[in-house]
């Protein structure tokens, strides 16, 4: 026997009729039988009170689900309270207590009455809407209202809106949409508007979560952005991309460098030998003038004796004996040398050096004693150079012996520096804190954005919405929104996380803004995002 | 570890519930209507509101309908009392709907329009005090009734939340399910039978992404009470690493949860271990 009996329900006046069938099945469920409009059956529930048990039964069931309001209630709806109840504390631990019961209930209750409440609004406050399946719009047909100043775009004259800007306007209260001449409800929306090929869920949820914090959220369009390229031409650069590019320029072709510096040091060679070489006959000339030592190894024979260079036969001479003419002392008068010496027929007279004399200067110069001391070590070095000249046989081997006394005197001993592996820098050659150390750094540093351009994007991963800071919201302006304050990347707890290839990818078609991963969680999102970050150095260039 | 103070895992009781209509949106098992909602909560499944409150739609603090459901609470829904996926409107829409629309529209109008101008009488005579004679207060109304207009804009109009117009009969409902088969995300079976473990032990779960673990576990209803563990599945054949201990251990020590580690073994039981971070002794 079917029983039936009235339950009282929530401040709703609705009436829900609660049946129990035992005839059907074991499991106890109940059938549902209803019509189109709820306000049409409502008042055949009404006419038909008075009629058999069946008929009620019918009309009861449909109510039961029946979400639609009468106009008294709708009527009523305009002196609705607005504020929300406040939560108050959670309990720790359930205990069977009667007043943890009572709250529990309270709670419930007033969590029903707030999510069963309906949307009521006045017609005049309500934009008309009109969606449009092909297109995938929803085309007004009132004219728009405040949201209109940083929702929708025109086109043709005609005013659209973006399936989750409408969706989201419908949840507010601002707009019904129509579909074939009949009014959508907000499921229909949810069903029509999103689907996996358009906009998901998950990227209504976040849509939806940041509008109603305020923020401006427009969906993002790759082709509008300029390229990397784009961006180079048209902007100026900044320091620290000049920066990088001459960083760049030192140490990424190692050869071009190397040869430069061993230009430079041949450059500088050549002015130290050549300006070395100065030095070496005005070294050589000291010793002939200086007070009669006598130097025995005279082989160029320039100045004193140029005869002697004609003779072609090789010289059996005994050097050691013959003595240099000593100019500076005696009365000014040379003697003539030794016949045997001169070349056949030759004779010479006493040479008058008096006027020579006079050019010399003979006048002991009293020198300090740190110049006493260089004269010493000067004279030190020149009898070593002396010893190492006498132990070349040829021209060659002096040329390399000058050339690594250059060498040597610029600070680049030959063991170092002739070798494969030399030091890493020259203490001689002037260098920045900055540049010695990028030359011992072993790890490089990297930016984000090397070597972004060239990857393509990859299908899970995209930029879905410019979101735009809320406080400018009264002089938005649609046609230049202006730079972003972040992009949105929408994604899911249950997938993976973005590895770096992905990240430089959003990070290059970003361009200057910073992208924001909006994580979904079933009704959770929380915001994840990467900042590209430099180690600090404690050097300045 | 067993907690024996809690009643082992029961069959799901076949209780008195109507059968809970689905809607399927982007993979997603959505539920619209309230009664459903209701139906679903005194089953024990929390889910998750997605929409926006209709009372004060710009805040993120509390949300509206739809219901978003687990995997696993949708399985669990198909298991047990029952649930279908409601069927989209097909040809319903045409010539006849309009015209009843319209019918509804122009009622509505007349009935609010009788009401407002009660309302506005009613007002009058608050307003009227007595100083003023009968028929003074009679001309008021009187010239009232005359001039008052309710305007079609100003009729009070209904944005439905869910769809009106639903039917089914649950005999079809096998019919309905082979119709239109869920296409929702599966679940990994390992998750569902935690899930089922922990829901016959009385407990209520929600989504623990951002504490890093599978479940939140409540002893109560979570509008009443705070969660007490973290509910982590683990396979119980494979091996973790104490890293992942101790980064699970830390996130829940940070929040003053305990982390539970969840391993279904091969006859359908459960077992837990719970990690709680404590000093030395």
């Amino acid at each position: 026997m079917d029983s039936a009996f009235w339950v009282p329900c929530m401040p709703i006046k609705l009436f829900i009729y609660y049946l129990k069938c035992s005839n059907t099945s074991e499991h106890k469920e109940l059938f549902i039988f209803h019509g189109c409009m709820g306000a049409m059956t409502r008042r055949r529930s009404a006419a038909a009170a008075g009629s058999n048990m069946a008929d009620l039964n019918k009309a009861a069931r449909e109510d039961f689900y029946n979400e639609v309001l009468s106009p008294s209630e709708l009527f009523a709806a305009r002196s609705r309270s607005r504020k929300i109840p406040v939560r108050g504390q959670k309990d720790f631990f359930p205990d069977d207590s009667d007043e943890q019961r009572q709250r529990l209930q309270q709670s419930l209750d007033e969590h029903w009455s707030l999510i069963s409440e309906e949307r009521v609004e006045r017609l005049g406050n309500l934009v008309k809407g009109v969606w449009m399946p092909r297109r995938r719009l929803v085309e007004l047909q009132s004219p728009a209202g405040k949201f209109w100043q940083t929702m929708g775009f025109s086109a043709d004259g005609r005013q659209y809106l973006l399936p989750e800007e409408a969706l989201y306007l419908m949840e507010c209260g601002s707009v019904q949409i129509f579909h074939e001449d009949l009014p959508i409800s907000i499921q229909d929306g949810y069903e029509m508007f999103l689907s996996a090929d358009a906009v998901t869920l998950q990227q209504f949820q976040v849509f939806g979560h940041l509008k109603r914090l305020g923020y401006v959220v427009h969906r993002f369009d790759p082709s509008a952005e300029p390229s990397p390229y784009a961006r180079q031409l048209n902007l100026p650069l900044s320091r620290g991309r000049a920066g990088r590019a001459l960083k760049r320029r030192r140490s990424s072709s190692p050869t071009q460098t190397c040869s430069s510096e061993h230009a430079q040091e041949e450059d500088m060679e050549e002015e130290q030998v050549s300006s070395e070489r100065q030095p070496a006959p005005a070294e050589e000339n000291d010793p002939g003038t200086s007070a009669g030592e006598g130097r025995s190894w005279w082989t160029s024979e320039q100045h004193v004796d140029p005869k002697q260079t004609h003779s072609s036969a090789p010289s059996r001479w005994d050097f050691s004996g013959i003595a240099f003419p000593d100019l500076g002392s005696g009365e000014g008068l040379v003697a003539p040398p030794d016949p045997a010496l001169l070349p056949g027929g030759l004779s010479v007279g006493v040479c008058d050096v008096a006027s020579w004399r006079q050019k010399v200067n003979l006048r002991r110069v009293r020198e300090s004693a740190r110049e006493q001391r260089r004269e010493e070590l000067q004279s030190r070095r020149m009898q070593e150079w002396s010893r190492e000249v006498q132990r070349c046989r040829n021209w060659v081997e002096y040329q390399e012996l000058l050339e690594r006394r250059g060498a040597e005197h610029q600070g680049r001993p030959a063991h170092l520096w002739s070798g494969e592996v030399t030091p890493l820098h020259d203490p001689a050659q002037p260098v920045t804190t900055a540049e010695l150390l990028e030359k011992i750094r072993v790890i490089k540093p990297s930016h984000l954005l090397d070597g972004a351009s060239r990857l393509s994007g990859s299908d899970p991963w995209r930029i879905s919405f410019n979101v735009y800071q809320p406080d400018s919201a009264a002089d938005f302006k649609k046609s230049k929104p202006g730079r972003p304050y972040a992009r949105m990347c929408v994604c899911s707890f249950h997938g993976p996380v973005p590895d770096l290839r992905v990240i430089k990818q959003l990070a290059s078609q970003s361009g200057d803004v910073p992208v924001v991963f909006a994580v979904v969680d079933y009704g959770d999102i929380s915001f994840y995002t990467f900042k590209d970050f430099q180690l600090p150095q404690d050097v300045h260039p | 570890m067993e907690d024996l103070s809690v009643p082992r895992r029961e069959e799901l009781q076949p209780d008195s519930s109507p059968v809970v209509g689905i809607s399927v949106c982007d993979s997603a098992p959505l539920i619209w209507r309230v009664q459903d909602l209701k139906v679903v909560r005194s089953g024990g499944l929390v889910g998750a509101l997605l929409g926006s409150l209709p009372r004060t739609p710009r805040q993120n603090g509390r949300l509206g309908r739809p219901l978003l459901l687990l995997p696993e609470e949708e399985r669990l829904l198909r298991e047990g009392p029952g649930a279908a996926v409601l069927p989209r409107p097909g040809g319903e829409r045409g010539a006849e709907l309009k015209r009843r629309f319209e019918e509804e529209q122009t009622s509505s109008q007349e009935e609010q329009s009788v009401l407002a101008l009660q309302d506005r009488k009613a007002a009058l005579l608050r307003a009227m005090t007595s100083s003023l004679t009968e028929e003074a207060q009679q001309d008021r109304l009187g010239a009232l009734d005359q001039n008052f207009v309710f305007p079609r804009s100003a009729l009070a109009v209904q944005l439905s939340t869910a769809r009106a117009g639903l039917h089914y009969c649950p005999e079809a409902r096998s019919f309905l399910e082979a119709e239109q088969p869920i296409k929702t995300q599966p679940s990994p079976s390992s998750r569902f039978q935690v899930f089922r473990d922990l829901r016959g032990r009385g407990f209520f779960l929600t989504s623990a992404g951002k504490f890093g673990g599978d479940f939140l576990v409540y002893p109560g209803d979570p509008l009443r009470f705070h969660a007490h563990f973290i509910a982590v599945c683990v396979e119980s054949d494979r091996p973790v690493g104490v890293l992942d201990l101790l980064a699970v251990a830390r996130l829940g020590s940070n929040v003053k949860k305990t982390v539970l580690l969840c391993s279904p073994v091969a006859d359908g039981d459960v077992r837990y271990t719970s990690l709680q971070w404590s000093g030395m002794v």
